[in-house]
């Protein structure tokens, strides 16, 4: 290395000769000063990178070696010491996914996008508290005069209590479902999240406010919690984003969110037998927000689901059903008369899948899935005068059949095909490759 | 892979506790997994490098380190068992964990004496650390989905335990039964 850099160092000078010989005596002399001056400090630099990296491997030696804690000799077992293993304090992770989608009825829609690149930093003061924060983008770019989206995803502390009960505050994930507290793509199967879980549990779905979690020996755990809720003014009825996700479309995620009513939510999970989750939540508050001439200030989100999965074996089954209503919209849907989206009063799905790994091989697991899905976006509404309503949706039915070929525990390819039974020019073919870490 | 920041690693100081809620110390592992023990004696194993070798032959993992943490449970001169301590990464952070085996190096019981992160803490769960109970290395049912039943939501934690579980009866099977 050295040595290199007095070659280089010797070249550089030769290569200047012609110029320094014309210049005179004096200001070569001057050049071979400066150059033995820089290369000093490239060496000294060097150096310290070198001291840097050492420090660097060793601790990576040490975490890598399952930073087996210094039990002292096991004469003297310390429990402590066992406990206090040393370790991060922050710690990055992330997860995103690149998706392709080829309608089979018009190619010439096919897309691909870079459905979500997500950075997750979790910092911790002390042994028993710690920040959860996940940074989001959608589709690729964020700008005025693009389709992107920058997001908190979550941004939330939590302690730890003494009696094992868990607290947190910020902006966290409402525990509803399987797939919103678990959504990284490596988590579930398909290219796309389910229906269910994105139309009617409007995925990713946070709140801010705070929550209390806990859990029992005999497999029960719970959680519950006073939040934000959703904004019903946000709805416009002239758009078509209420019938693709009534509560995305009014969801506020934290951003200036309308605070008048608070949500509460809570949930339970029960995991008493090995491979077996069986579990439900609820979540409700008004949405009006005792805005002033608002038509619809008694408005009610109430969302429930119910969900299970098993994974006997090498099988992984799993279903969920959810429900959500809006509750006293006659009069703001008498506002919207002639308009293509009202407020529908109820909203349901659910969904059964299973999966099975039918191949694993090192680092490559493959398992092939199917997945059927009925949910409707507007499954009522409520009464009009006779000629001012809007029918009601009829339920949509997908099939889903496909496969996930896992490459190690953090990257996965994906491929399925879709059938619609309402809607047909929606079937799809979905390729897609995810990874988490 | 994974990164891991250790802020007060850049400034050369040795890292804060691990947010860590303590389930166990290992006096009150070592009570539990063999309450009629008098004495526990530290007789930690140092694999040598064949033994590393058989050691992934037999548990399909790498032997990962040399120096295994291992307490005999002794009733006057009679050996009841050994306690194997580890610990294992789940997502991010390990999980502190205890192996109790029988003299014929079959599982005993799983503790778990420390777990560090939000989510996965199901592990803890007696139901689920029951399954390991019985098996060893040459009964075999120490995989994921192969004996040993996934966790919803915490797969990398149950997974990276059973990896490490598998690993400790398969030292045991080779070092440890006379």
């Amino acid at each position: 290395m050295k040595k290199n850099l007095i070659a280089s160092a010797v070249a550089a000078t030769l290569l200047a000769a012609p110029f320094a010989a014309s210049a005179g005596e004096a200001e070569l002399l001057a050049r071979i000063d400066k150059m033995a001056a820089e290369q000093e400090q490239l060496k000294a630099e060097l150096k310290a990178s070198l001291q840097k990296t050492a420090v660097i491997e060793q601790k990576q030696q040490e975490l890598a070696s399952a930073a087996a804690p210094a039990i002292a000799a096991a004469t003297t077992p310390a429990p402590s010491a066992a406990i206090a293993a040393s370790g991060p304090t922050t710690i990055i992770g992330g997860y995103g996914e690149i998706n392709y989608n080829r309608p089979s009825k018009n190619a010439s829609a096919a897309q691909t996008d870079v459905r979500r690149a997500v950075i997750g930093i979790e910092h911790r003061f002390d042994d028993k508290t710690k920040l959860v924060s996940e940074f989001e983008w959608e589709h690729a770019i964020a700008s005025a005069t693009d389709s992107g989206e920058s997001a908190i995803e979550q941004l939330y502390v939590e302690r730890q209590f003494g009696n094992g009960l868990r607290g947190k505050a910020g902006l966290f994930l409402i525990p509803a479902g399987l797939l919103n507290t678990n959504h990284e793509p490596t988590a579930y199967y398909g290219v796309e999240r389910n229906f269910v879980e994105t139309a009617i549990i409007p995925s990713t779905w946070r709140e801010a406010g705070v929550g209390l979690s806990g859990d029992t020996d005999s497999g029960l755990a719970w959680d519950a919690g006073i939040t934000t809720g959703f904004d019903l003014g946000k709805w416009d009825a002239a758009s078509s984003d209420g019938r693709e996700s009534p509560l995305g479309a009014i969801h506020q995620e934290g951003q200036l969110a309308k605070s008048r009513d608070l949500s509460v939510h809570g949930a339970l999970n029960w995991r008493g037998v090995p491979g077996l989750l069986l579990g439900g939540s609820l979540f409700s508050g008004k949405v009006g927000h005792k805005t002033e001439g608002y038509t619809a200030n008694d408005a009610r989100v109430t969302m429930y689901d119910l969900h299970a999965r098993y994974t006997p074996g090498l099988w992984d089954l799993a279903g969920v059903y959810a429900r959500g209503q809006i509750s006293n919209t006659a009069a703001l849907n008498l506002t919207l008369v002639g308009n293509p989206t009202p407020v529908p009063k109820a909203f349901a799905g659910w969904y059964l899948q299973a999966a099975y790994q039918a191949y694993k091989a090192d680092d490559y697991v493959l398992s092939p899935f199917v997945r059927y899905e009925q949910y409707n976006t507007a499954k009522s509404y409520e009464a009009l005068p006779q000629g001012l309503g809007v029918a009601p949706q009829a339920d949509e039915k997908v099939t889903t059949v496909g496969a996930n070929l896992k490459v190690g525990e953090g990257v996965v390819l994906k491929a399925d095909y879709q059938k619609f039974k309402e809607d047909k020019t929606r079937d799809r073919l979905n390729l897609g490759v995810g990874f988490s870490y | 892979m994974r990164y891991r920041l250790c802020l007060p690693l850049a400034a050369g100081l040795a890292c804060l506790p691990a947010y860590a809620v303590q389930y166990l110390s290992v006096e009150q592992v070592q009570k539990l997994a063999y309450p009629d023990a008098t004495a526990y004696r530290a007789q930690d194993v140092a694999l040598s490098l064949a033994q590393m070798q058989q050691v992934e032959k037999l548990a399909g993992l790498p032997a990962r380190s040399v120096n295994w943490r291992v307490f005999g449970a002794y009733n006057g001169d009679k050996l009841l068992g050994y306690l194997v301590l580890d610990d294992v990464i789940g997502k991010f952070e390990l999980i502190s964990y205890a192996v109790a085996l029988n003299p014929d190096a079959s599982i005993r019981q799983v503790e778990i004496l420390a777990y560090r992160e939000s989510h996965g803490s199901e592990i803890r769960l007696p139901a689920w650390r029951r399954q390991f109970a019985g098996k060893s290395a040459s009964t075999g049912g120490l995989t994921l989905g192969g004996g040993i039943a996934n966790i919803s939501g915490a797969t990398l934690s149950a997974s990276h335990l059973t990896d490490g579980v598998r690993r400790i009866a398969a030292i045991a099977q080779l070092v440890l039964k006379p």
